[in-house]
This record gives C-alpha cells, structure tokens and sequence, in this order.
C-alpha cells in the first residue's frame, strides 16, 4: 500500500560520485523517472519520500522530484505523494516550489511524525485536513459539526482537499492519505 | 596587429567595464595581448572574466592570445594558489615565471573552478561544504547550518551556466576585506560564461513582450526580477528566485552582467546603481553575489 522511496539511495544509483546533495535538473529529474518507472510497476495508493541523509535539495531539483511528482498525480491516477524526514532547509525549498505551482502535499515533519500539509493551502482546507488526520474520516456534514462551519464551507474545503490530493475520497467520505 | 588588454591594476566588478572596453568588436580581429604586469589585485569576479574572455575567443575561432603575468610575485604566487595560471594555460600564451606553489589559500573557498557539465556542479556544491562552514562561521559570523543555503545558492548559480549558456563557464569564491566599501569581510561567490547571454536565450519567448524595449537591460529585468526562463515550464526560473531569497536573508548583493548591461539587487549599505546599460559589450553572463559579515566584523 506504501511504497518508500530513500531518494540518498536513488541520488547514489543516478550520480557516479558519492555525493549527498540533492542538486540540478537533470539529477532530479533522473531520479523522478526512477520513482515514476517503480510506481508504474507499483500499483500502491502511497509513494513515500524519504529525505533521510540527503545532505541538501536545491529548488531546481526540488521542483524536478516533489513538484513534478505531485503534479503528476494531479490527474488523480498515480499514488499519493508524502514526504518524511526533511530538514529545515529542505522544507524551505519543497515549500517554495509547490507554492510557486500552486500545489501541495502531506508531509511528516516533527516527531512523533504528525501529517501537516506543505504548500499552497488555504486555512480552511488546512483545518480540515488537520481535523481528517487527527479525529477521522469525515463527510460535509461530520466536518462542519466539528468545525462549526456551515455546511457548504465544510464542502468547499474537503473538495479542496481532494483536488490538492491531501485525502481520500470513498465510500462517501474523506480519509487521510495512508501513511504508515 | 596585436591589440593590447590591459588588465586593471586593482581588477573586480567595479573595473571590469574598463576591461570589457578594451574588446572593441567582438570576436576582435586583432591577436591580443591580456597585459597584467601592473595587475596588484584581482577579485575572483576579475580572474574569472580573465578566463571567460580567454575561452570565447578560443570557441570564436580567434588566434590564440598572449598573457604577460603580473610583475609583483606576492600576486603572482596569490593567482597561482587560486589555479588561475593552470586554467589559463589552455587558452593562453603565458609570458612570464609562474611560481609553483600548492593551490588552495586558507581564504579561498573556492579555486577557480570550470564548469562544464552538471558532474561538476555536484563536484563544487560536495566540496565547499566544510571550507564555508568553517569561513562563515569564523569570519562572518554566518552560522555553520547556513552553509546549506550558501550550498544551494552556489548550486543554481552554477547550473545556470550548463542549462542556459549554451558553452561551459567558471566559479570562484573568495573571502576578503571590502575596507573602502563595507569595511567588513564579505564572501564572494563569482560565476561567469561567455556564452549565448541572457537576451538571446530569452528573446525567442519573452522579447515580443518588451517590444522595442527589448534588449541586455530587459532581459536582465526579465530573468533577475521576473524569474522568467527561456522554457515554458512554469516551474523555471526558480534558481534566481532561490538565489535571492538567500541573498536577502544575508543582506547581500547579487549583480549578473550580460552583453551591455548589468542589474543589481542593491542592499542599503551599497551604492551602485541598480541598472547600468550602454556598457561595453561582454560575452556571456557574469554574476556576482556578496555576502557581508554580519554586524560585527570578526577580522
């Protein structure tokens, strides 16, 4: 259901040298086309970003591997795209270029890791992504209550949620994206 | 005919139109003569515009041209240390002893670098590391965790040369005292191409928009502060922005030179102005950042 992806382990398998900088287009986009080939195979619902012992990611990768990925999921065919284990300074670049695209994606960034969203998302779809992660599945009229919204903001903002891909949508409700 | 380039004595961004004056037309018919005899200083932005002139008239087909080293052996043995003379080498005629010394002075933390391909942007941002912690902690009061940012800044500086000039380039970075200008230590990340320059590798999707504004000025306007880049991706044009963003957060400089113009992002305690154009053509792209020492300077 979830498959990791150790992007270090992938940068070594594309860069001869033993590097552990995450830098220039055509690195990542090389290592884009590796995670993009492996899911293709893959047919699992989460593609987890490991960014455990990666050094640095400059904002032209960064927009190769996490924005281009989230964008291709776009079309709501591939898996959902999560990012664990970034550094300060790596989530100050992923952010910028989703923000520049107008995307976002769940990440695990404190510990205990806690999903929170990195990009660009209103604080209404923040909250609601905030209240599927932490009390569960909710519909329109659950979330509302929760929130103490009215029902149609409660609606605008799970339906942003899923155009954003930040949760799941079945069985008439919205879950969050699997992660564990 | 040998036209004769006299090297400033004191050489860094504040001359190097007085050194792209002297090109005339280019490619010049003439042989050249790159006189640096005078030379007492360079700054890693002087050195590398040594060695950009010196590659585009190779790439141009021009007669190979004369070097004659500085007379000082202080500043002979400096450019030796920073591998000028073993770049040079390969497109110069050199007249004149050259010291042999080992490269690599405590205070460069970065030899004079080519940059071909983006091997070796991997090479550069892998090897500074260390050197820029330990130079922008000590001598500008950086903390040693920023060296990530100054990493990533070299990084999309130097791609910018293998994505868009169209030939291969150079990087230096140097600390040093701007007494006269800051009177504080700065770091200078240096990079420069004699390639396409930015307006020809804009003007084919962003010229039509500037209409007869069009021109090294513009396009300097379009890729510095519009971010704008010559794909139609929509996520290009990020490695300025990342640049400026770290030069903002240091209160630094960036300045790129390109064809006839130059555009600067001026901090307040420098007085530059922020577009000079008319200049004296020069090929390529040359690009400075400054970063100074905060408050208090520690040498």
């Amino acid at each position: 259901m979830i498959e990791t992806f150790r992007l270090h382990q992938l940068l070594r398998e594309t860069v001869s040298a033993p590097y552990r900088c995450l830098v220039t287009r055509p690195t990542g986009a090389a290592i884009r086309d590796r995670i993009e080939r492996a899911l293709s195979e893959s047919g699992c619902v989460t593609a987890l970003l490991d960014f455990a012992e990666v050094e640095l990611i400059d904002f032209s990768c960064a927009d190769e591997v996490v924005a281009k990925l989230v964008l291709g999921g776009e079309t709501g065919a591939g898996p959902y795209v999560v990012l664990q284990g970034l550094a300060e300074h790596q989530r100050e670049a992923v952010e910028h270029v989703l923000n520049h695209r107008h995307l976002a994606v769940t990440a695990l960034l404190e510990q205990p890791e806690q999903p929170a969203v990195l990009g660009c998302a209103d604080p209404d779809t923040r909250l609601a992504f905030c209240s599927v992660c932490e009390a569960g599945p909710a519909d329109e009229e659950l979330l509302a209550a929760r929130l103490g919204w009215a029902r149609e903001r409660a609606a605008q903002a799970l339906a942003m949620l899923a155009t954003l891909r930040l949760a799941r949508c079945y069985d008439g409700s919205f879950h969050p994206v699997p992660v564990r | 005919m040998t036209r004769i380039i006299e090297i400033p004595a004191s050489f860094d961004d504040r001359t190097f139109d007085q050194f792209a004056g002297m090109f005339g037309e280019w490619p010049p018919a003439e042989r050249l003569l790159f006189d640096a005899r005078a030379a007492q200083w360079a700054s890693p932005y002087g050195l590398i515009g040594i060695l950009t002139a010196a590659q585009a008239l190779s790439e141009a087909g021009a007669e190979r041209p004369i070097f004659t080293a500085p007379l000082n052996d202080d500043v002979k043995r400096y450019w030796a240390r920073t591998g000028f003379f073993r770049h040079a080498a390969d497109f110069f005629e050199i007249h004149g002893r050259i010291p042999k010394v080992a490269e690599g002075p405590s205070d460069t933390l970065l030899d004079v670098t080519p940059i071909r391909a983006m091997d070796d942007v991997h090479k550069v941002v892998g090897d500074v590391p260390e050197r820029a912690a330990r130079i922008l902690q000590e001598q500008l009061n950086i903390k040693a965790s920023e060296t990530v940012r100054f990493s990533m800044a070299l990084s999309e500086a130097c791609q910018n040369i293998v994505e868009h000039s169209g030939t291969g380039g150079w990087v230096a970075v140097q600390a040093y005292t701007w007494r006269r200008r800051l009177g504080r230590r700065v770091v200078v990340i240096a990079v420069s191409d004699g390639g396409i320059g930015f307006r020809r590798s804009l003007e084919p999707a962003h010229a039509k928009r500037y209409g007869e504004r069009w021109g090294d000025g513009a396009a300097l306007e379009a890729g510095l502060v519009q971010n704008v880049s010559r794909f139609r991706d929509p996520g290009r044009g990020q490695g300025i922005a990342s640049i400026k963003r770290s030069v903002d957060h240091w209160n630094g400089k960036i300045s790129i030179r390109s064809g006839t113009a130059r555009l600067a992002i001026v901090p307040d305690w420098d007085d530059e102005a922020p577009l000079a154009e008319h200049l004296p053509f020069f090929p390529g792209a040359q690009v400075q950042i400054t970063i100074p020492a905060k408050d208090a300077p520690s040498a």
